[in-house]
């Protein structure tokens, strides 16, 4: 009952985890063009959106131990030297130029007074907030939004595919892969050069540093864990919480008749 | 004549009023497990420090019993593969799911920033359950939506489902019970749900 209700820290923590790992896969950008859908099928998997589930804890598993050996060990030496406000103003800098891609997909998604206040935000932070280091329009009462292409695709009607763990990008679905793309692509970050795009990416493992720790201290199987929130957690988004109340619930309501009910044979 | 239909009347908008003020209580009822269950949690993380791990354990220990419906939540979280459990492993079963459930909170809010819940609303689902929607206000941050499922269980209600921004634990749980059930049997699970139960004391 208990993981996802936790305390603010580490439940923060693990809301965000999704969000940073795509945004660490936009960065890195094309090479999730080299896994396509061809994957050796393995029909065993339990969750229908998981039909590769065996390449995919494979990938899981290779991108744990690139993360324990160089990733983790980076990231750890960035907090550790680098003060508290300096990382809050780097993540606060690519925040602010992911906005483009968050008004872009506003647009694109018919979300136009929302746009606005995007609009609004990536403009304020960029002027006051010089260049994207402060963020001003939290304290206006601009929270920041989360758009992205593979939301829009969902929005358009594509369906989701399947769920795949790309190597080295982690978690995304078949719809999330030209999403990134598309995100990168538009994302002004992507332009800047190398240097500012290796800090984008140890920015993006540092955040996801309370998420992983969560994942750890709560998973009985990561891998399941892992896949069930960012599936979820992507459903949500891509219908703004609209679902909540009719699919994940009615189908728990089935759930439990069927629970309650045990079927003898 | 005139007055006993006047009568008649009466009567019956008294026993509809009756009636819509007894769901109106039964409801509120819901609600009010939810917001005591949240006000216990509050309370237990303005004094996280003080307490200690233990203290937390034993605090929340009452507030979780008395809000969650435990032993259903643990026979969902298996699903189909609770049919093939024994009596015995069922019960060893329960006995670690409250457990973990309960370490879990204790290790998870051990302190306080200022966090507080809000009431949104209240809606009823197709099969007689209740979901109690609300906010995590954090300041300085977007608040987090919390929607409480709630089943009747006897004459009160309890909770078998939190969905924090649109993720379930009870979907994600099950996922992960399942599928280790499936793949490494039932003394594995037991084994890593000791592990974590364990975990959460140490730190």
């Amino acid at each position: 009952m208990v993981i996802r209700s936790s305390q603010t820290g580490s439940l923060k923590n693990s809301l965000q985890f999704a969000r940073r790992l795509t945004l660490a896969a936009s960065i890195v950008t094309l090479l999730s063009g080299c896994a396509t859908t061809e994957l050796a099928g393995n029909n065993n998997a339990a969750n229908p959106d998981d039909p590769y589930e065996g390449f995919n804890r494979t990938m899981f598993g290779f991108n744990n131990s690139v993360d324990s050996y160089v990733a983790k060990p980076i990231s750890d030496a960035y907090r550790w030297i680098t003060p508290d406000f300096m990382q809050t103003g780097v993540y606060n800098f690519f925040n602010n130029l992911k906005n483009v891609n968050v008004v872009l997909n506003d647009v694109l998604q018919a979300k136009f007074e929302q746009g606005a206040q995007d609009t609004g935000r990536l403009a304020l932070n960029t002027t006051l907030g010089l260049g994207g280091l402060f963020d001003v329009a939290k304290n206006v009462g601009w929270h920041q939004n989360d758009e992205d292409f593979e939301q829009t695709l969902a929005v358009w009607g594509v369906p989701q595919g399947s769920y795949l763990v790309l190597p080295l990008l982690g978690p995304s679905t078949a719809r999330g892969i030209p999403g990134s793309v598309f995100d990168t692509a538009a994302n002004p970050a992507t332009y800047i050069g190398m240097p500012v795009q290796l800090l984008s990416l140890l920015n993006s493992r540092a955040n996801a540093e309370g998420a992983l720790k969560f994942i750890d201290e709560a998973a009985l199987d990561p891998y399941v864990f892992t896949r069930e929130s960012f599936l979820q957690w992507r459903n949500n988004l891509a219908t703004d919480g609209r679902m909540d109340s009719s699919a994940n619930l009615l189908d728990l309501d089935d759930e439990l008749e069927t629970s309650t009910k045990p079927i003898k044979e | 004549m005139l007055m006993n239909i006047k009568l008649i009347v009466i009567l019956v908008s008294y026993l509809l009023s009756a009636s819509v003020f007894a769901e109106t209580e039964s409801s509120a009822s819901a609600k009010q497990i939810v917001e005591k269950f949240q006000s216990d949690l509050i309370a237990v993380m303005k004094e996280g420090q003080k307490l200690g791990y233990a203290g937390r354990y034993e605090k929340l220990k009452e507030a979780v019993i008395n809000s969650h419906d435990l032993s259903k939540i643990a026979r969902i979280v298996v699903g189909k593969e609770g049919e093939k459990l024994s009596e015995e492993q069922q019960q060893k079963l329960d006995e670690v799911f409250s457990k973990l459930s309960i370490a879990s909170y204790a290790h998870n809010f051990k302190d306080y920033s200022g966090e507080s819940f809000v009431f949104v609303s209240e809606e009823q689902t197709a099969r007689g359950g209740v979901v109690i929607h609300s906010h995590l206000v954090i300041p300085d941050d977007k608040p987090v939506k919390f929607d409480y499922m709630l089943k009747e269980k006897g004459t009160s209600w309890r909770i078998i489902n939190i969905i924090a921004n649109g993720v379930s634990d009870l979907a994600l749980k099950r996922s992960e019970y399942t599928t280790i059930l499936q793949r490494e049997g039932f003394d594995a699970l037991i084994a890593k749900i000791n592990e974590k139960i364990d975990n959460y004391s140490k730190q």
